[in-house]
């Protein structure tokens, strides 16, 4: 009350703009970390004979003036092993939704009351019951929901699958198909939603037959490699119907849209051919392009992870073959070009930035059967330092050494974060 | 004249219209950069109730917020009315104000619709704060439509209202004539809740457009 009462004659009343911090999540979250963040949480997949053997959220203090600065301080482990892949905050930014592939168990983590030990409150077990959809992939959270799109259906483990809707309680509220017509291909991937356009963008990848099997033994089944998506769909987002359907070959992955209000585009990079694909606005019809392409796609490097800056003017992007992290100048998103390139591990996946761009997160695990073997299967957390020119690694988690497991996905958090409720009665004592 | 058509028209005449004593919420509202689906074909899922608890109206007594909440089609936003982001509150006094507008010339709408305004502040907010906030506005215009201005007694009354409805609030430290301070900031947020106290819809500053939110409330009346 006491606080309330100050900042209520007081209050400069700046309500937060509606961005993201680490430039990918969605642009309902609130609560931007515009300065240091102290942790990255790191959703990592277990591995028999390590640790507990379970996926687990792992946080790392990342924050240079703690004394634990590169650190592993937490983990909360699920006490299963189902291919632990992605997760995203709920709008207010006081949960993490987060599943693995291989299960359609979705396992919530409380990271308001305490955002350096997040807590399982909640465990989702409906989804392939309700939606019939199986390996949740992407959270994306919506005013009060959240939009889960899945990689597989349970009826036969293959590519064709959906979106499902929740409440940020958990309740199940709808289920929404890839489309199969007007092109569709009925592939799951990413989501990523502009608000201003009432725009939802989705993108394609394989169902569980494919991304369970040894990367090796499907590269080498002809039959197996034609099921991979080859489209993205513009959706009306208010009434959930898919508009227009594109061909973009490949498996499009991440999608990221320019968070320039000016800008009417997204990016995403199709990983088996290796091309940079831009979605873009004419009039009223949304087109899709090649603009780019990554490496050398002969080689099949792999394009992963795609991390865009704030300005929209530049893209971030990691191979996970050769290793490398690439920027592209994006100051013409019509024709990408790469500035920089670094190789950052053996293998590398996902990329995570924070909002001023200064600071990266690498992380090392694709997917369990398709992870390198041998020396080359590093699996780490590791953070640089981008001047605008070069970077330069600043510390790294062993995370094979910490007997945690294969380092995934990652979201960014603050001890500024922490429940408001928490924070009034600290404020008391 | 298409509904759509008469919307911009009173969008226009609702930005022009601006009593001086109003003059911080004019201004004009941000264009709508997309064709809404019609109302009626599409589903607006029950995203959970509207949370339950006491208020304070204009006359300083207390009330269930379900008063207000149930029985008709409920438009609420929370405000302090201190704020001066121009994507907060002041954006949705502009839209609430638009809409007023739109369903007084829509019989259809008569009688089905109430705005609410809730602080966020109990301590400066208080009824009598919230009458000199309301103005003319809470002296219902015709058309059956009723806006409400709410603030509670206490933090301890507002936080689970807050918590309730997942709006976003925090404290963080600011500065003010030289003194340390704290800050209050949000993220705004519109709340559509339907006759049985269900939240339908939850409008941000980047969808909250006066067309879509009365093409919402033509698909809740339909249902």
């Amino acid at each position: 009350m006491r606080n309330l009462s100050v900042a209520a004659a007081l209050l400069a009343g700046a309500a937060f703009a509606v961005h993201a911090d680490e430039t990918c999540n969605s642009p309902y979250i609130a609560k931007l970390i515009k300065g240091q963040e102290d942790y990255v949480y790191v959703w990592t997949l277990g591995v028999e004979g390590l640790g507990d053997g379970s996926d687990k959220l792992v946080t790392v203090d990342v924050n240079p003036r703690s004394k634990r600065y590169g650190k592993v301080i937490h983990s909360a482990s699920t006490g299963a092993r189902v291919e632990a892949h992605h997760m995203g905050f709920t709008d207010d930014r006081r949960l993490i939704w987060a599943g693995g592939l291989a299960d359609n168990r979705i396992w919530v983590f409380d990271i308001a009351t305490d955002p350096a030990k997040p807590r399982i409150v909640q465990t989702i077990s409906d989804l392939g019951e309700r939606s019939g959809w199986l390996g949740p992939h992407t959270y994306y959270a919506m005013p009060g929901r959240m939009l889960v799109q899945a990689l597989s259906n349970t009826q036969d483990k293959g590519g064709r699958t959906g979106m499902a809707l929740y409440s940020n309680r958990g309740k199940f509220l709808a289920s929404h198909a890839m489309p199969t017509d007007q092109g569709g291909d009925g592939y799951g991937y990413d989501l990523a939603v502009n608000p201003r356009k009432n725009v939802l963008l989705t993108s394609s990848f394989t169902g569980y037959a494919n991304y369970m099997r040894p990367i090796g033994e499907l590269m080498k089944d002809g039959e197996a490699m034609k099921k991979f998506g080859a489209t993205m769909a513009v959706w009306d987002l208010k009434a959930m119907k898919p508009a227009q359907v594109f061909s973009v070959p490949g498996a499009p992955l991440e999608i990221r849209w320019s968070l320039n209000p000016k800008d009417n585009w997204a990016i995403t990079a199709a990983a088996l051919t290796s091309k940079l694909w831009l979605v873009k606005q004419e009039g009223k019809q949304w087109v899709a392009k090649e603009v780019g392409t990554i490496g050398d796609p002969a080689k099949i490097p792999l394009p992963v992870d795609i991390s865009i800056t704030r300005d929209g003017k530049g893209l971030w992007v990691n191979t996970f073959m050769d290793g490398k992290t690439r920027y592209f100048d994006l100051a013409n998103p019509e024709a990408p070009k790469q500035t920089y390139e670094k190789v950052t591990g053996k293998q590398i996946n996902m990329i995570s930035q924070s909002w001023d761009g200064k600071r990266l997160y690498i992380t090392s695990s694709l997917l369990a059967n398709w992870d390198k073997g041998g020396a080359d299967n590093e699996q780490f957390l590791r953070a640089f330092v981008w001047d605008g020119k070069a970077l330069a690694q600043k510390f790294e988690v062993d995370f094979t050494k910490e007997k945690l497991g294969r380092a995934h996905h990652m979201k960014l958090g603050s001890r500024a974060l922490r429940d408001e409720a928490k924070r009034q009665d600290e404020a008391k004592k | 004249m298409s509904r759509g058509a008469a919307v911009r028209a009173l969008l226009l005449l609702a930005a022009a219209w601006a009593p001086a004593a109003q003059a911080h919420h004019a201004g004009l509202l941000p264009p709508l950069e997309f064709d809404p689906p019609p109302a009626g074909s599409y589903v607006l899922h029950r995203i959970m109730p509207a949370p339950e608890g006491r208020v304070l109206g204009l006359d300083g007594r207390p009330a269930a917020l379900s008063t207000y909440t149930r029985g008709k089609l409920t438009l609420l936003g929370f405000i302090y009315t201190t704020c001066v982001d121009p994507e907060g509150c002041p954006l949705a006094y502009r839209v609430f104000d638009a809409l007023q507008e739109a369903i007084v010339a829509a019989p259809a709408l008569h009688d089905k619709v109430r705005f609410v305004t809730l602080s966020f502040d109990p301590a400066r907010d208080t009824p009598q704060a919230m009458r000199a906030y309301a103005g003319s506005r809470a002296v219902e215009k015709g058309a059956g439509l009723r806006w409400y201005f709410l603030t509670t007694g206490s933090a301890r009354e507002l936080l689970p209202l807050v918590e309730g409805f997942g709006q976003d609030l925090r404290t963080t430290p600011g500065s003010a004539g030289g003194r340390a301070r704290r800050e209050l900031s949000h993220v705004l947020k519109v709340f559509l809740i339907d006759h049985a106290g269900d939240i339908r819809e939850i409008y941000t500053s980047n969808f909250l457009h006066p067309q879509v939110v009365l093409n919402d409330i033509e698909t809740l009346l339909a249902e």
